[in-house]
């Protein structure tokens, strides 16, 4: 392999250099910038604070803002045309997650996107139909029923499982920390033939009814993301026609589920940088205005030290976010690339709102603040959608791997 | 039936830096649709859905005004087509030459039912330009419009007027020109959005057009920030209400207001 | 056209009997003030008490006042004065959108000072919404001006009023007016107002706003949002550069930032107070009194140190 260094192509006349030199473009297409500015509009309009506090107060769920942003539309991004959808990039679905989030809504934007997709892309036309009347309606159209006590991050040990019999499939087992099921109508449940002994091919994906004979549900109270719930789903001989509940191909279910996994591990580092953008500009504005020893806190180097570490990081989650998005685009592999921008935003965004938490002080932990509920649901994210360690794990084989 | 939107393109006044000598600086604002503008858009759109017709959207300005972002952003809201006259020769056009463009605009357009606009742009906000174009088309043309619908023989409309709401059986052509709170405009929508770039547009030549040349001038005699604004602004401190309020009585009791 | 009738200012009147801020520019200009008056019979009686001729259309019947643009451009634009003066109002404007369609002249509106000077009229003005104010000559024909309606003149030795026979355009029919449901202020003859803003965080807390203007005698108007967007309260408290203008004693702004859209509204009031938590909104630049802090603390601290108690 070639070591020197290659040369660069000449420049066509001194003092110009040729449009191929300078392919880095960080501005944003018209349709994005209108796309933004809309949105905006219906943040305004649809998702302001007080809305948020008040569905974190009362542990709701923000289906009003959710049915408004599929009344304009975007709730088919990327979807197939033939479902009403319009194709889009992952660059502007970040942009919008990004923003959505920055209103200080966790989760806002994107995850039940991909999850749809997951139907649209594997579903049965009834079941493509089903998914689509709920997104339609604002509801989120199904939770996704994966871990089980024993089984987190290691997810392949799961238990629970789908015997097919007679045109039928019945569940047995239990799912616990499942996010948002009890305002849904569906389970996407992974579940094992316990006949297949490969797990790769033991697993299948099931869209199973909440309200089923045989489900049962307990609520987990939780101390961060309120606005989406967290239950315990006990399956007890659940039985179901195979033609309504199987999706796709019996024995592909982590095939089918790896399919979007990289886009929702960039929509989950979206919702960080929104989120803790948010908590940095309103610690900068705490910080500027807040008078402490007859100047505001905001001349204090050690203020200006939090500040300016904070902005270096939500800067490097940024470009970490949109070099990830546009990686995706461009069909480019990713390798552990979307291992490395999930850990390094979900763990920097938590360090953001930490210390934006710390610049607002006993204010920022009161309940009214909103600091509190981004610093509580920031912290989630280091684990919800792929641990930190288990991104260790992705991407340090992969390091390795490349260097042998 | 064919309306047109006549919409603005410009920034907000609040954006924009008047130098001392109360000239204004425009290069830091940034132009968008007008914000009570939105309104026609959507009256448009619905009524053009309620009687299968077609929406036309127009505006006028200097040369500026035609980038893709101003197309995109305008045919966003609902418009099937755009028309767009945008020469320099309009810079620091006052109402009367934008109404007379206007007029000539629809003119060529040809065939316009109706005209809709806002009842007043973002950085004039006189509420002047809807009612000059529809004097200028030798139509009738109505203000504090609240609500439009479709009748047999035009259209059925309400405005607001000191004594209440007025309802009038219209014919068209007419210019209407609809209140900001006339109906709650949707949001540009994703679709709509992409799909911007795709729809038709024509540029209208300003020479070509039939304009009246402007009868009357003004000299400019002079230009200066606005007066009345040296106030003193004495300011107490609301962290302890009481006092504060009492130090504030006792001040317009001095200054003899109270 | 004729040479310009340099003596003479016509004043066009949509309807409306309030005309003094009309004639009192007219006057600045010409020696002879004629009203062109489209409206009821009433409303001719009172205007021809503050003018020296008047012409009336007739009445309207069921005519919009609109429908009459059009012969209203043509008397006046026979008549070639020196000035038409015309109301801000979307009546009025409509009127005067017909004169400058004939006429070929621009409207001025934000009208500050109007004075004729080497047999010109010169008109010093705001521009831009208000941000910068410009002087300019007019030349070519008549100054066309958008002022302020001010009051409904007092009752004087009529002028004889010359009806002419109405020719509105035939296009529209009044069918109904259905009376408005909230009674309507006069904020221009307060001479205190209390004005709140967006900062308002619930329409229950206006109760708050009106022990304020019950302690000081006043009454409650609003910035643009809580009319328009939220409808706290009805079209005609808004303040702004569509809506009200008002000249109180005193006016105090609560909750409302200082935006120019509405603070063009007050400009004239003679001392204004503002009470807001943000130290730097632009209302602190264009008071002369107020306080930083919040409103759920200070107005009702207020209302105590004025006398009065809120519900």
């Amino acid at each position: 392999m070639g070591s020197g260094r290659r040369r660069a192509p000449p420049d066509d006349d001194v003092g110009h250099i040729p449009e191929r030199h300078t392919t880095m473009d960080f501005t944003l297409t018209d349709e994005q910038e209108l796309l933004l500015s809309s949105l905006d509009e219906l943040l305004e309009r649809e998702c302001p604070e007080s809305y948020i506090a008040e569905l974190d107060l009362h542990h709701e769920s923000a289906t009003s803002f959710r049915k408004a942003l599929h009344e304009a539309g975007f709730m088919s991004l990327g979807f197939p045309e033939e479902y009403g959808g319009t194709p889009c990039d992952a660059v502007t679905l970040v942009l919008l997650a990004e923003r959505v989030c920055r209103q200080g809504l966790n989760n806002g934007f994107g995850l039940e996107l991909l999850q749809a997709m997951d139907i649209l892309e594997f579903g049965s036309e009834a079941q493509k139909q089903e998914i689509l009347g709920l997104l339609a309606n604002g509801r989120v159209p199904f939770a996704l029923g994966f871990t089980e006590p024993g089984a987190g991050s290691d997810n392949s040990a799961m238990t629970t499982s789908a015997v097919h019999h007679d045109g039928l499939v019945t569940f047995n087992g239990t799912k616990t920390l499942i996010t948002a099921a009890l305002q849904s109508k569906y389970l996407l449940v992974m579940a094992k033939n316990p006949d297949t002994e490969d797990p790769r091919k033991a697993i299948s994906m099931y869209l199973v009814p909440m309200d089923a004979p045989g489900v049962t549900t307990n609520r987990l109270e939780k101390i961060l993301w309120y606005t989406q719930d967290s239950c315990e789903i006990f399956l007890d001989d659940v039985t179901l026609p195979e033609e309504d509940c199987l999706v796709g191909v019996k024995g592909n279910g982590f095939k089918q589920l790896m399919r979007n996994f990289e886009m929702e591990r960039l929509v989950i580092a979206a919702t960080c940088l929104g989120q803790a953008q948010c908590a940095f500009d309103d610690a900068a504005a705490y910080a500027a205005q807040r008078v402490q020893f007859g100047q505001p806190i905001g001349n204090f180097q050690l203020t200006q030290l939090k500040l300016t570490d904070m902005a270096i990081k939500l800067e490097n989650m940024r470009n970490f976010v949109y070099k990830t998005a546009w990686m995706l685009d461009r069909g480019l592999p990713l390798k552990s690339q979307g291992a490395l921008c999930k850990r390094y935003c979900a763990m920097s965004g938590f360090e953001v709102a930490d210390d934006a938490l710390q610049i607002f002080g006993g204010v920022g932990v009161t309940v009214g603040a909103r600091i509190s509920r981004l610093w509580r649901d920031l912290r989630g994210h280091r684990f919800g959608g792929g641990t930190d360690e288990i991104m260790v794990h992705i991407a340090g084989r992969q390091i390795v791997k490349d260097h042998s | 039936m064919k309306i047109v939107v006549a919409y603005k393109w410009a920034p907000n006044p609040q954006d924009l830096e008047v130098r001392a000598d109360g000239t204004v600086d425009a290069s830091r604002g940034k132009p968008a649709v007008s914000e009570y503008d939105p309104v026609a858009f959507e009256l448009a759109r619905r009524l053009a859905d309620e009687t299968g017709g077609e929406v036309v959207g127009l505006t006028v300005g200097a040369a500026a005004i035609d980038t893709p972002l101003a197309r995109k952003a305008a045919l966003s809201r609902g418009l099937d087509r755009l028309v767009l006259v945008a020469d320099d020769a309009l810079v620091g056009a006052d109402s009367t030459r934008l109404a007379a463009v206007l007029a000539a605009a629809v003119r060529a357009i040809g065939d316009v039912d109706l005209v809709l606009a806002g009842d007043s742009s973002v950085d004039v906000a006189e509420g002047q330009v809807p009612l000059t174009t529809a004097a200028e088309l030798g139509w009738l043309g109505l203000g504090r419009v609240t609500a439009v619908s479709p009748a047999t023989d035009g259209l059925v409309v309400e405005r607001d007027t000191p004594a209440g709401v007025a309802v009038l059986t219209v014919r068209t052509p007419v210019v209407l020109a609809a209140t900001a709170d006339a109906v709650v405009p949707r949001v540009a929508g994703m679709k709509d959005i992409l799909a911007a770039a795709k729809k038709p547009v024509e540029v209208l030549a300003l020479a070509a057009l039939d304009v009246p040349a402007p009868a009357v001038t003004l000299a400019t005699l002079g230009t200066a920030k606005p007066s009345g604004g040296d106030r003193q602004a004495v300011l107490f401190d609301g962290a302890d209400p009481a006092a504060a309020a009492s130090q504030l009585v006792g001040a317009l009791r001095s200054a003899g207001v109270l | 056209m004729n040479a310009s009738n340099a003596s003479q200012s016509w004043v066009v009147v949509a309807d409306d009997p309030a005309v003094t801020g009309l004639v009192e520019v007219a006057r600045a200009v010409a020696d002879e003030v004629v009203a062109v008056v489209v409206g009821t019979r009433a409303v001719a009686d009172t205007v021809a008490a503050a003018v020296d001729r008047v012409v009336w259309l007739g009445e309207p019947a069921t005519a919009p006042v609109e429908a009459f643009a059009p012969q209203v451009a043509q008397l006046v634009a026979d008549a070639a004065p020196s000035a038409v003066i015309g109301a801000t109002t979307p009546a009025g404007r409509a009127l005067l959108g017909a004169v400058a369609a004939r006429t070929q002249a621009p409207v001025l509106g934000g009208v500050r000072t109007v004075q004729v000077a080497d047999g010109r009229v010169v008109v010093t003005h705001a521009v831009m919404g208000g941000i910068a104010e410009r002087t300019v000559a007019v030349e070519g024909g008549p100054a066309v001006l958008a002022v302020d309606a001010g009051a409904v003149p007092a009752g004087g030795a009529a002028t004889p009023v010359a009806e002419v026979a109405g020719a509105p355009l035939d296009a529209a029919t009044v069918t109904q007016v259905r009376p408005k449901e909230r009674a309507g202020v006069d904020l221009g003859a307060a001479p205190v107002v209390v004005g709140v803003g967006r900062g308002l965080k619930a329409e229950a807390d206006l109760g708050l706003i009106r022990g304020l203007a019950a302690a000081v005698h006043g009454e409650v108007a609003c910035s643009r949002p809580l009319a328009e967007g939220v409808d706290w309260l009805p079209k005609e408290s808004y303040i702004g550069i569509s809506g009200q203008h008002v000249a109180p004693d005193l006016y105090v702004a609560v909750a409302i930032s200082g935006q120019l859209q509405h603070m063009v509204g007050v400009r004239d009031a003679k001392v204004i107070v503002a009470v807001n938590n943000d130290k730097n909104a632009p209302v602190f630049g264009q008071c002369d009194f107020g306080i930083v802090g919040d409103l759920y603390q200070v107005v009702p601290a207020l209302t105590a140190a004025l006398g009065g108690s809120h519900d």
